[in-house]
């Protein structure tokens, strides 16, 4: 398998607070990788800096081999980078439908075409039934779909999902991940990121990497991760990390 | 209005031209003068929907694009460039102002974005008051663009040909791909750059256009009143004037800044005939009421009235469990 992203030695600082400290990993496509990490690890200032919503002060950024490191954020997502937000920010006035039109249209010019595709997509996510409201009003769980649809209709390679599950109910947040397996069907690589949704995690991750304070404190396979000490420590606290052993 | 395809639109043209014609009877050229106005606003405001409406950013400087305009015609004219030409170059002079202007306050959001183009805006007006070769303070005489004889006819259905055009750039506005960007930048920028739209861009395409049309209504404000000072041209009233006509009329809308410039133009011009300044009264109460009461405008609080479906009933139906069979 190809490498499709690759952080080598990333730092973000704002101020004089460093956010993310010489993280570096790889990620194959067609995995499923999510980063996790407790509130305040920097997963979102990651992610900001792979979809060229920040720009790193040190290391590097390459996606399928290219140097993204200073790429704009448009110029990001024109290349195959997707992505959501963690505070959703669909187009309110907008109805679903011309939401997720607005992501096809990065590969036609044609309204109808646009429509048809941005169709095809809502029905994958069950959400046809909602094609016509405005976004604005729509309950959370709809919005944070509507995210992944929009991110999906510009048919990207890698897509970002920051904290795509947060503040969903546990059935929610399963149906979600479901859904989230099946997105290898469209050619996608997924990279989430999540605070403390394990479940979802544990369900679908091939693999993770855990951030704490900035710094990437573990990687590997979910089961492994989740009984590394370091991890342990850093979710619950030293005390913990001596009853797990 | 996005249903506007086939027969309606000839319909439409129809309705369009033969009210367009009817005011070439008017017995009087006062009351045809007042008409020029009310249309060439309409035009105006259509210039700025696409930028304060579309794109949502409110953009209180307008009138730069307008003063260039009826400056530019009259300077270029008095140099011996032909009299369409003077008013055609001098659109493309707008456009390339805006071109400057834009790249430099659209690193600006919200409410220093405005008062950028305010600032811009006066800083012009202050100039051209202080240059001599543009007449300074005294003013320029302006060529007239039509002989005496159908001065106010001929006038009166530029300014037609003008809203017209500016209402097909909305129109096709939109309908396109062009004009959804737009309005996924006024909605939220990020989303937009992470849909791959490149928003500096796309803002500034819908500025250049803006100010091609504003300073052609510019350039025949200018010839039509055939003098020209900073402070009626360049004066900051007319750039707050387009904005509200549109507002009012509602912003993002194809026929807003329509109705905008018959409501306003017609009201201010029947006030002012009756209690001199008080139509400066009515856009204040105006605005007040748009604010309160309609904040999407005439057209835009219209059609929430009429198409409820858009928004959510209540509690929608929850999403399935399991995602749906097949995807691509």
């Amino acid at each position: 398998m190809s490498t499709i992203l690759e952080l080598r030695n990333v730092s973000k600082r704002f101020g004089g607070l460093r956010t993310v400290k010489e993280v570096s990993f790889t990620m194959d496509s067609g995995e499923i990788l999510f980063v996790i990490g407790p509130n305040g690890a920097g997963k979102t200032t990651v992610f900001n800096l792979v979809s060229g919503f920040l720009h790193p002060e040190e290391g590097q950024i390459l996606f399928q081999g290219e140097d993204i490191t200073r790429s704009a954020p448009h110029v990001s997502a024109r290349k195959g980078i997707g992505r959501t937000f963690q505070i959703v920010k669909p187009l309110p006035s907008l109805t679903v439908q011309q939401n997720v039109m607005l992501g096809c249209f990065m590969h036609t010019g044609h309204l109808h075409e646009a429509e048809d595709a941005a169709s095809k997509i809502l029905d994958f996510l069950q959400m046809s039934h909602l094609k016509d409201f405005e976004a604005r009003g729509l309950p959370l769980a709809a919005l944070k779909r509507l995210e992944i649809a929009r991110a999906l209709a510009t048919k990207p390679k890698l897509i970002l999902l920051d904290e795509v599950v947060s503040g969903l109910t546990t059935s929610e947040a399963l149906a979600l991940a479901d859904l989230l397996l099946r997105l290898r069907e469209w050619g996608v690589s997924v990279v989430g990121g999540v605070e403390h949704v394990m479940q979802v995690v544990m369900k679908i991750a091939d693999r993770v990497v855990v951030l704490d304070y900035g710094a990437k404190i573990a990687e590997g396979k979910p089961a492994d991760v989740v009984k590394d000490p370091a991890v342990i420590e850093a979710y619950l606290g030293a005390k913990y990390k001596e009853m797990a052993h | 209005m996005t249903a506007l395809r086939g027969w309606r639109i000839f319909a439409l043209l129809g309705v369009t031209a033969v009210f367009a014609c009817l005011p070439l009877f008017l017995p009087n050229d006062y009351v045809l003068q007042v008409f020029f106005r009310i249309v060439l606003f309409a035009a105006l405001g259509l210039a700025w929907n696409l930028v304060g409406g579309y794109a949502g950013q409110l953009s209180l400087g307008h009138v730069a694009y307008f003063g260039v305009g009826a400056y530019g015609m009259a300077m270029l004219y008095a140099h011996h460039v032909p009299l369409w030409l003077s008013v055609l170059f001098s659109a493309l002079i707008a456009t390339g102002f805006a071109a400057i202007i834009g790249s430099i306050v659209f690193r600006l959001r919200g409410p220093y974005f405005t008062l950028s183009t305010i600032a811009f805006a006066e800083v012009l007006r202050l100039s051209v008051t202080n240059l001599p070769a543009a007449g300074g303070a005294i003013g320029l005489s302006t060529p007239a663009l039509f002989p005496p004889g159908a001065f106010w006819k001929m006038f009166y259905l530029s300014a037609v040909a003008l809203a017209f055009v500016s209402f097909l750039v909305n129109a096709w506005t939109s309908r396109s791909r062009f004009g959804y960007y737009l309005m996924a930048i006024r909605e939220d920028e990020d989303t937009a750059a992470a849909v791959g739209i490149d928003t500096a861009n796309y803002k500034l395409r819908a500025l250049m256009a803006s100010a091609f049309l504003t300073a052609l209504g510019g350039g025949l404000y200018g010839s039509a009143f055939q003098f020209i000072v900073p402070d009626s041209v360049l004066s900051g009233e007319i750039s707050v004037q387009i904005a509200i006509i549109t507002m009012l009329g509602g912003a993002g809308t194809l026929l807003g800044p329509v109705v905008g410039a018959v409501l306003l133009l017609a009201a201010s011009e029947l006030f002012k005939n009756k209690f001199q300044e008080s139509h400066l009264l009515t856009y204040g109460i105006l605005i007040v009421i748009v604010v309160l009461v309609l904040p999407e405008g005439i057209v835009g609080g219209l059609k929430q009235l009429f198409q409820r479906k858009t928004k959510p009933p209540a509690s929608v139906a929850p999403l399935a469990a399991t995602p749906a069979q097949g995807g691509d």
